[in-house]
């Protein structure tokens, strides 16, 4: 069987005996940024690299991805729509929120939320959740990737308006864009530290992963917003 | 009783403490006047409760759709028609300008190297020509060949006594071609500054006034907009283009820079070694003043050059000699570094051949 499900949406192909990791193209002969597009048993599926996607490395690490078909999800830091367009892959009936500060980038991103009908694109800074509160729903799944020296806070920040109850955080922490001389691992340990303890808002660190060989001095993190179970 | 408003993209809604919907007052569903509302909203941001009801439901509960995926789509399409209008507004004239210096750069960056090879080939059939640059490309592209010069020429002599080999009729036609976008090139290059002093004058008069047009051109877009060259404090301003000396400065005990690329103002650059420093913190003063009445007000104030003047003359009077002190009368220790670099380099090259 060539075709390996890894999880909803997400396949794994077998392609001479080289895995590749891809999601079902829900644009039939659309290749969005030159990926190759793969046809097996009469469905399309596009290539993912996970060495230019955080959340295709983390989905090579093993995170438990909590992007389910009918999720809606807050991208923070879609950029020009890389990653962005298989998170649209995956959700076949639902939402994708991508927010993008930069205006250059943007203009990528636009030409493919012209064509796919679950991307919302919005032209914000996700330091102020309050500028785009009035357009973001609760979201299932946040899913940031920022590269900010203050990126747990942004994190912690956007939880706080936007995660429904039970809602799932996954970032990537870029350690090089908070210090570019300490070490990594004491980058992370406080990154962590600080999503669990620095703010007010409870979330709690499911996995963390290092998502090396694909990206360097990067930290997967997968939390949970924590909600006493109310009696 | 705590009542909050909150305005969201459909609708403005009335909320008790809890957070729940007292009353609504839809908008019209109108994606034209809903991404209005939308960008309005982004700009002038509003207080957010953080105890507010979920948008999708909110809007289903009020009337505004009634099927989850009607809300989907307008909402897809408000936010789309929002983003675009944004992006078109971010082009302002000052993005333009930076636009138009940086294809300068490029164009010299490219016309040098193209000049440089038809040097080197024209060289072999007309070594003797004692030409480089654009007058090298206006002269081969109009004769081509040495033996087309003209006996009133005053390279006529040389043409015809040249040691140089003879140029194939093909080569010729080549070189020409080349010759030709070398000088297209130049005339590209003089209508780009003509269009960098023009709209300089509009766009940011006083900065144009202060720093004349390239350098004010330059400084915007090693800022990135007018809006962030205004931002900065004017001992940036000063230093702009010399972040290698400043950060040599910053980790080690490297002296400061004094000037980066406002050394180019001819008052800085005319001036002798020991006021250059002097001058520079005083022109960056200005010119960081200039940058923001262009930026806030727009309008001319001649007050800033005169100021300057006096500023200037005063430094050049009260150090009209120059410091004996000074162990090593460098001018600029931002090129120490480089210059010692470029000499291993070319002495490197000097033991080889």
């Amino acid at each position: 069987m060539p075709v390996e499900d890894m999880h909803a949406g997400i396949h794994e192909l077998d392609i001479g005996g080289r895995k590749v990791l891809a999601t079902r193209n829900m644009m039939p002969g659309m290749s969005v940024y030159g990926e190759r597009l793969i046809v097996e048993d009469d469905v399309e599926y596009r290539q993912w690299d996970p060495g230019r996607s955080k959340l295709g490395a983390m989905v090579l690490k093993n995170f438990d991805i909590p992007i389910e078909p009918d999720s809606a999800v807050l991208y923070l830091g879609a950029a020009s729509g890389t990653t962005v367009s298989h998170v649209s892959d995956m959700l076949t009936d639902g939402l994708v929120y991508a927010v993008e500060f930069s205006p250059r980038t943007m203009r990528d991103l636009i030409q493919l939320c012209d064509q796919r009908p679950n991307i919302i694109p919005i032209l914000a800074d996700a330091n102020k959740p309050h500028s785009y509160a009035h357009i973001v729903e609760k979201v299932d799944v946040i899913y940031q990737d920022v590269a900010q020296p203050n990126q747990a806070e942004i994190a912690a920040l956007n939880s706080k308006y936007f995660l429904a109850d039970h809602g799932h955080l996954m970032l990537s922490i870029k350690s090089r864009s908070i210090d570019t001389v300490a070490s990594p691992k004491k980058i992370f340990k406080e990154e962590v530290r600080k999503l669990e303890n620095g703010f007010d808002i409870e979330l709690e660190v499911l996995e963390r992963k290092e998502l090396d060989p694909f990206h360097e001095d990067h930290l997967g993190v997968l939390a949970r917003l924590f909600v006493e179970d109310e009696q | 009783m705590m009542k909050q408003e909150f305005t969201v993209w459909f609708g403005k809604l009335r909320l008790d403490e809890e957070g729940g919907i007292m009353n609504c007052s839809l908008f019209d569903k109108d994606p034209e006047m809903l991404s209005k509302v939308v960008t309005s909203l982004q700009e002038n941001v509003q207080s957010v409760p953080l105890k507010r009801p979920d948008l999708r439901e909110a809007a289903i509960e009020c009337g505004f759709v009634e099927l989850e995926e009607d809300y989907d789509i307008l909402l897809r399409e408000v936010c789309i028609k929002a983003a675009k209008s944004q992006i078109s507004r971010t082009d302002t004239d000052d993005a333009r300008i930076i636009q138009a210096v940086e294809a300068l750069d490029d164009i010299d960056k490219n016309v040098n190297e193209l000049s440089e090879r038809l040097f080197e080939w024209y060289g072999r059939y007309f070594p003797e020509l004692d030409m480089t640059g654009e007058e090298l490309a206006r002269f081969v592209a109009s004769y081509g060949s040495r033996a087309n010069v003209p006996a009133e020429h005053k390279l006529f002599e040389k043409a015809s006594s040249s040691m140089g080999s003879e140029l194939s009729f093909a080569d010729e036609e080549l070189l020409r071609a080349i010759a030709n976008n070398i000088c297209s090139l130049y005339d590209t290059r003089r209508y780009i500054e003509n269009y960098i002093n023009t709209s300089m004058e509009s766009v940011a008069p006083n900065l144009c006034n202060i720093a004349g047009a390239p350098l004010g051109a330059r400084l915007m877009s090693m800022a990135g907009s007018l809006q962030k060259l205004a931002a900065f404090p004017s001992s940036t301003v000063q230093v702009i283009g010399a972040s290698r000396a400043l950060f040599k400065h910053l980790r080690s005990r490297a002296p400061s820079p004094k000037h980066g690329i406002i050394f180019n103002h001819p008052v800085i650059r005319n001036a002798p070694w020991w006021q250059r420093g002097k001058l520079a913190r005083a022109l960056a003063a200005k010119i960081s003043l200039a940058a923001r009445t262009d930026f806030y007000s727009g309008e001319i104030d001649r007050s800033i050059a005169e100021a300057l003047e006096r500023k200037l003359e005063n430094i050049r009077q009260a150090n009209a000699v120059a410091p004996k002190k000074e162990p090593h009368p460098k001018p600029h220790s931002r090129e120490k570094g480089s210059k010692r670099k470029q000499g291993a380099r070319n002495r490197k090259k000097g033991g080889k051949s």
